[in-house]
């Protein structure tokens, strides 16, 4: 029998009243990190309309059904405006997966041991840094705040650490469509991210010393088109999160490393894309450039998290559909996420940028990015991104990280709702059989982190 | 009678009912097809899109910044070096990129990071914002500035006038988001915000254009009402009866509803630019029920003027008035949709629109008028209608003017009037034909001169190399293909050769810009920001690289100006001071000459001549040059055979195009006089003049052939009483209807905030009037000289006289 306490109207009147509140207690039924700590599940945080699309909808949608234009309907509250409005109108479908409830497939193995393992030890100092209480030095690894209380600590996490391995390499493929389908821009290169501090996989654990002011190394290298071959950008970003990070560009035939202004993050960084330096990670910018972080709402909601994986290409490529040409969206499974956790910031350090305000999802379980709208200073929706994580642990398949399967992300959607513009990305397995997908290799910052290295890329 | 229409006319009178229900079926059509109704002005489809000026316009809309704004602030007293207005510039550039539909990517002025200065370090190279996150707040900030904007050459061209004292604050708009009235007044409410004692701003770009335009075009429907008014006031004073005044509404109303109806279920949308033409048809449509109505009344009055009688009239009344208004209407139809002839688009669709609303006169102003007329209750004053009444001082005045003009046109003065004709004749041809074509003004021709947005034109035009572009476009053969041609060792150096060819050339333009511009300066920075590497090694890999150096960091729609959003296709593009006729023949002359030289056919992309102000203009001027002649030719001809089907003869279809013609030469004179040069509006002008003016001709044409059958007496006294005779009756209607015309007409001249419109209003009084008075004049004394046979047979086609005795069994037997 059930407890007619727990019905929807309950945990929909406990979502709101919390977000009313600014309460960032996750869980409905109980807290989640103690239905986590007890046995890695969040099954019993959550009543069963939250744990399955078919008790969401009662049985409208069923896991395995295919959300498009004639039943988006019935999940419209689980989805942000602009991926309703692509569904409705342009097309836009997506495959209702299972809820997955086992924690250790939505984030690397290595992360949440860490998480679990510093949990309570996070703290902000006077200039506002996450460090470690105990000794007040840099963060030591892990989500630094797995109960988050405010948005705050929310963006904290997710800026410190985006890709949640201590070093990270994408080979990936971006493809620009417009309006009328047409894929006008297809870009390869390589992403790369890589943590000197909160390191949980690499030695030296947790800080490379030399390195232990600065926060994260990234760069971004491009291999197509062929005018573009060789042309790179490194970031450098220091501990401090109100410091701008350094912006380096490097242009093969220059052989020179050119600087752009280090608050230049509203511009594409190369012709054609709807990606904005910004954009990363839903974090692409120091913690206190942004401001007036507060939680605005609460609810399930609709994101690809564990199941993004393309292994049945050999190279990880992915399948398209939508649009006026069939290649507008990429193929995505989602899954009802239980609890999203809605958290908007504005850009306060940026006077001239053209954003008003973002809003980005959190899924509560780990507090990973599962989606984010950016709106302009009118107040109108301008960007959204969405996408999908995955285990690379399918039918048999497996791609290891070490000891345990890869986790990352597999693909995502960017879209510009105002110009109806859309840039693809995917990341696949490798590139030119010589750039490979993978993460915690010290090697990668010899390999793409400095500026020798993006001269060498550059020779290639 | 057993005609096919008294047959027509007796079914329709003896099935009131079935008639009124099919006129309200088919109303009732229409109507459901006017919430689809568009107006709107699409100003590509003014264009000829035969022309391959308009075909490269059309291919690369983009280039020539089609969805560009310009804001520029000019400091009245200074530089724009001084806190308040820098202060300024940054917050309209802020407030701007809260434009509705504005595209948050492409905003563009001395205060964003786009624009930047370069500096060599021993890293590489710094590239950083002009200014600060702040506008410069003192002194020292303001000489940094300063300092900066003179290492930043493009800055200096583009953004920051010669003299310092103005700068230009560019955003462009999303096109498929853009309400352009709404954008318009965000950007000038802006602007009124900005202006103060020591600073003027200026709003200039296509946008702003479609937005006075849009504005001026809600002013129209305050035009139209008034209109309306006035005709309606003209049809009360004339008329004095309820009856009287309805019907024309009645029957003009239910035209327009079946007009609007039809472009609605067609999907077409309305150019309100043209907006004139259907009054000028209400206009039409009115003298035309009133004068069905005086002949109905006059029926009416002949069989007994009783209550019964009144549906014997109608019929009567529609048997007889068909075919002259049948024929009035057609030529009036000829007259607007033979500018179809020229391939422009909002041409067509106003051929169709006002075409089809002048077709629907026929069945609303014979055949619904008709019924109307039978159910009504008549009038009071019916005998004053049918001049059987005291005719006012006002009347017997008209009609003596009328007298004296008839005597111009017979008899011994007839000599006189002749030579007068003839010389004036040839003095109005020999003028006419001095005219240029083309009619330019700086800035817009569709505003006055004074309009705050061509005065907004000048003063950039003054301050900025400005608006009046041409764009000689490099167009690839493939633009899918994998390697991006404007990043091509070809393009770049063709570019810059035209560049040069334009520059050292005659008439050079005051500046030029290509993406090869942008690529030495980049290949400029990256190497140090010497300025020997302002020239790029001839190689491939050397001129990507410079491209790339360019866009990275950046958005490509930063550089939509000069190179298209697939990269594929770039333009070169070239500013001159003005749009005189001759400063574009000149330009174009140039660029003819300098493509000549780098050739047009490459391996990769084709040079084509061109896009921008200067073209489009001249696309324009090509366009009039090759159809206005054969629009009127087109028009003398159909017009021609349907008077020799009407009258049986030829010589009636020549007499009667010779007037008309005379007319247009004299108003095409009169243009050149006035420094007016030939363009779109003369040409729709010169059809409608013919169209329309020919009836007159028709109208007192018919009436001389009835007169000179029941005159008596001499050959010349039966010529000279048929003239004076037919002065004196049609020649008042042919005045009533020209005043309605100009009454119809005149409020969109006075009141139109667009010179396009009232342009086109001052140039279709003067053909009404023109028409009128040779009409009056000429026409009779060509009659008087040739005194044509067709003229003495019995012609009931275009006849109004009717013997009543054929209709009543010979009850009735007078003729009237």
């Amino acid at each position: 029998m059930r407890i007619t306490r727990y019905d929807r109207g309950y945990s929909r009147r406990k979502f709101l009243s919390d977000a009313a509140r600014g309460a960032l207690g996750t869980g409905v039924l109980m807290s989640l990190s103690d239905a986590i700590a007890a046995n890695g599940e969040i099954s019993k945080a959550y009543p069963e309309e939250l744990l399955s699309i078919e008790g969401y909808t009662k049985g409208k949608v069923k896991t395995g059904d295919i959300i498009d234009a004639s039943n988006v309907e019935f999940v419209k509250d689980l989805l942000e405006p602009v991926r309703y409005e692509q569904i409705l109108k342009q097309g836009r479908k997506l495959k209702i997966g299972k809820t997955t409830t086992d924690i250790m497939r939505l984030s690397p193995w290595d992360y949440i041991e860490a998480t679990v393992r510093n949990a309570g030890k996070a703290g902000f100092d006077a200039k506002g840094n996450v460090v470690n209480k105990a000794d007040g030095q840099p963060w030591i690894g892990g989500n630094p705040f797995p109960e988050p209380a405010n948005g705050l600590e929310l963006f904290a996490a997710q800026t410190l650490n985006w890709g949640r391995h201590d070093a990270s390499f994408y080979a990936m493929k971006l493809y620009a469509v417009d309006q009328s389908g047409d894929v006008r821009f297809r870009y390869s290169g390589g992403w790369c991210e890589f943590s000197p501090v909160a390191r949980v996989t690499m030695e030296p654990k947790p800080y490379w010393p030399q390195n232990k002011g600065k926060l994260r190394f990234q760069s971004v290298f491009f291999l197509e088109p062929q005018a573009y071959r060789g042309t790179s950008f490194l970031n450098i970003w220091d501990y401090d999160h109100s410091t701008f990070p350094a912006l380096y560009g490097y242009v093969p035939e220059f052989r020179r490393i050119r600087q752009f202004p280090s608050d230049q993050r509203f511009e594409p960084l190369i012709p054609g894309l709807t990606l904005f330096l910004s954009d990363a990670w839903a974090a692409g910018d120091p913690l206190y450039t942004w401001g007036n972080y507060k939680v605005v709402g609460r609810g399930p909601f609709l994101a690809g998290l564990a199941d993004g994986w393309a292994s049945d290409h050999p190279n990880w490529e992915h399948k398209t559909h939508g649009g006026p040409k069939g290649n507008t969206f990429w193929d995505a499974t989602v899954e009802l996420v239980p609890e999203a956790v809605i958290v908007e910031a504005e850009p306060v350090k940026f006077p001239r940028a053209p954003i008003g305000k973002k809003r980005v999802y959190f899924d509560a379980r780990n507090q990973i990015v599962i989606g984010m709208v950016t709106y302009d200073r009118n107040g109108k929706p301008y960007r959204s991104f969405d996408g999908a994580y995955s285990v690379y642990d399918q039918g048999g398949k497996k791609f290891m990280d070490g000891k345990h399967p890869y986790w990352s992300w597999a693909h995502v959607t960017s879209s510009d709702i105002q110009t109806n513009s859309v840039t693809r990305l995917e990341q696949v397995r490798t590139l030119e059989g010589v750039y490979q997908s993978g993460a915690n290799e010290q090697k990668y910052y010899d390999q793409y982190l400095t500026q020798a290295a993006l001269q060498r890329l550059g020779a290639v | 009678m057993n005609t096919l229409r008294a047959r027509l006319a007796r079914w329709v009178l003896a099935h009131r009912q079935l008639s009124y229900l099919i006129f309200a079926a088919i109303t009732v059509f229409f109507a459901a097809g006017l919430p689809r109704v568009k107006l709107e002005t699409v100003f590509s489809d003014l264009l000829p899109t035969d022309d391959p000026f308009v075909q490269v316009y059309q291919a690369h809309p983009n280039f020539g910044s089609p969805l560009t704004v310009m804001v520029m602030i000019r400091v009245k007293d200074g530089d724009i070096f001084n806190e308040k207005t820098l202060a300024k510039t940054w917050q309209m550039t802020r407030d701007i990129d809260k434009a509705p539909a504005v595209d948050h990517e492409q905003i563009l002025s001395i205060t964003t990071e786009k624009a930047r200065f370069a500096e060599a370090t021993p890293e590489g190279i710094d590239m950083r914002p002009l200014m600060s996150n702040h506008p410069p707040a003192n002194a020292e900030e303001i000489a940094e500035f300063r300092h900066r904007v003179d290492r930043a050459p493009n800055v200096r061209t583009f953004l920051i006038s010669e003299d310092n004292r103005s700068t230009i604050v560019m955003a462009t708009f999303i096109e498929a988001k853009i309400e352009y009235g709404e954008a318009f007044e965000y950007v000038e409410s802006l602007a009124a915000a900005a202006r103060d004692d020591n600073h003027e701003v200026f709003i200039a770009g296509q946008p702003t254009l479609i937005g006075w335009v849009y504005r001026y075009e809600w002013q129209m429907v305050g035009i139209f009402c008034v209109t309306l008014a006035l005709l309606i006031g003209a049809l009360a004073l004339y008329m004095r009866n309820l009856v009287g005044v309805l019907t024309p509404i009645i029957t003009s109303a239910t035209a327009a509803i079946w007009a609007f109806g039809l472009v609605g279920w067609l999907n077409i949308s309305i150019e309100p630019l043209l907006m004139i033409v259907p009054l000028l048809l209400t206009a039409r449509s009115f003298s035309h029920s009133v004068q069905f109505t005086e002949r109905f009344y006059e029926v009416f009055a002949a069989l007994g003027g009783q209550v019964k009688d009144r549906v014997k009239a109608a019929e009567i009344t529609m048997t007889v008035m068909m075919a002259p208004s049948v024929l009035g209407i057609l030529t009036d139809v000829l007259g607007i949709v033979v500018v179809m002839a020229a391939p422009i688009p909002a041409m067509v669709r106003h051929a169709i629109f006002c075409g089809m609303w002048a077709v629907w006169l026929i069945p609303t102003g014979c055949v619904m008028i008709s019924l109307l007329l039978a159910t009504l209750p008549p009038p009071k004053n019916v005998q004053q209608l049918t001049g059987h009444g005291k005719e006012s001082g006002v009347h017997r005045r008209i009609q003596r003017l009328l007298g004296g003009i008839a005597a111009l046109s017979h008899g011994k003065r007839a000599r006189l009037t002749t030579v007068a004709v003839v010389i004036l004749s040839t003095l109005a041809i020999w003028t006419s034909a001095q005219i240029k074509i083309g009619n330019p003004v700086e800035g817009t021709n569709l505003l006055w001169y004074d309009s705050a947005f061509n005065q907004s034109v000048r003063a950039i035009n003054g301050s900025f190399p400005g608006v009046n572009t041409l764009e000689i476009v490099l167009e690839a053969k493939d633009p899918e293909s994998p390697e991006w041609t404007s990043h091509t060792v070809d393009s770049y150096e063709t570019m810059t050769r035209l560049q040069e060819l334009m520059e050292k050339g005659p008439n050079p333009p005051r500046a030029t810009l290509s993406f090869a511009d942008y690529l030495r300066e980049s290949n400029r920075l990256f190497n140090g920001g010497d300025p020997r590497w302002s020239m790029i090694d001839p190689r491939e890999r050397a001129v990507a690289s410079a491209a790339i150096g360019s866009m990275m960091g950046s958005s490509s729609k930063n550089f939509s100006h000069v190179v298209d959003g697939t990269l594929q296709h770039s333009t070169v593009s070239l500013w001159y001071p003005d749009n005189k006729q001759e400063t574009v023949d000149a330009a174009i002359a140039a660029a003819t000459a300098a493509v000549a030289v780098v050739g047009d056919d490459h391996k990769a992309f084709r040079v084509r001549l061109a896009t921008g102000t200067i073209a489009l203009q001249e696309a324009v001027n090509r366009v009039i040059e090759r159809y206005q002649w054969v629009v009127i030719v087109v028009l003398n001809v159909f017009i021609l055979m349907m008077c020799i089907a009407a009258y049986k003869s030829v010589v009636a279809g020549i007499i009667l195009l010779i007037p008309v013609n005379l007319a247009n030469e004299a108003l095409i004179a009169a243009m050149h006089l006035l420094g007016v040069g030939l363009d779109t509006n003369s040409m729709i002008v010169a059809a409608i003049g013919v169209g329309v003016g020919i009836d007159y001709g028709i109208y007192l044409l018919s009436r001389i052939c009835e007169e000179i059958q029941t005159t008596t007496g001499s050959d010349d006294q039966r010529w000279a009483a048929a003239i004076d005779s037919a002065l004196r009756t049609t020649g008042k209607a042919i005045l009533f209807t020209a005043s309605v015309m100009v009454i119809g007409i005149i409020p969109w001249y006075l009141m139109s905030g667009l010179k396009f419109v009232a342009d086109m209003g001052l140039l279709l009084i003067a053909i009404m009037g023109i028409n009128m008075v040779l009409a009056l004049v000429v026409l009779p004394l060509i009659i008087w000289w040739v005194r044509p046979k067709f003229a003495l047979r019995p012609n009931s086609l275009v006849s109004e006289g009717v013997d009543l005795a054929l209709f009543t069994e010979g009850k009735v037997t007078a003729k009237i």
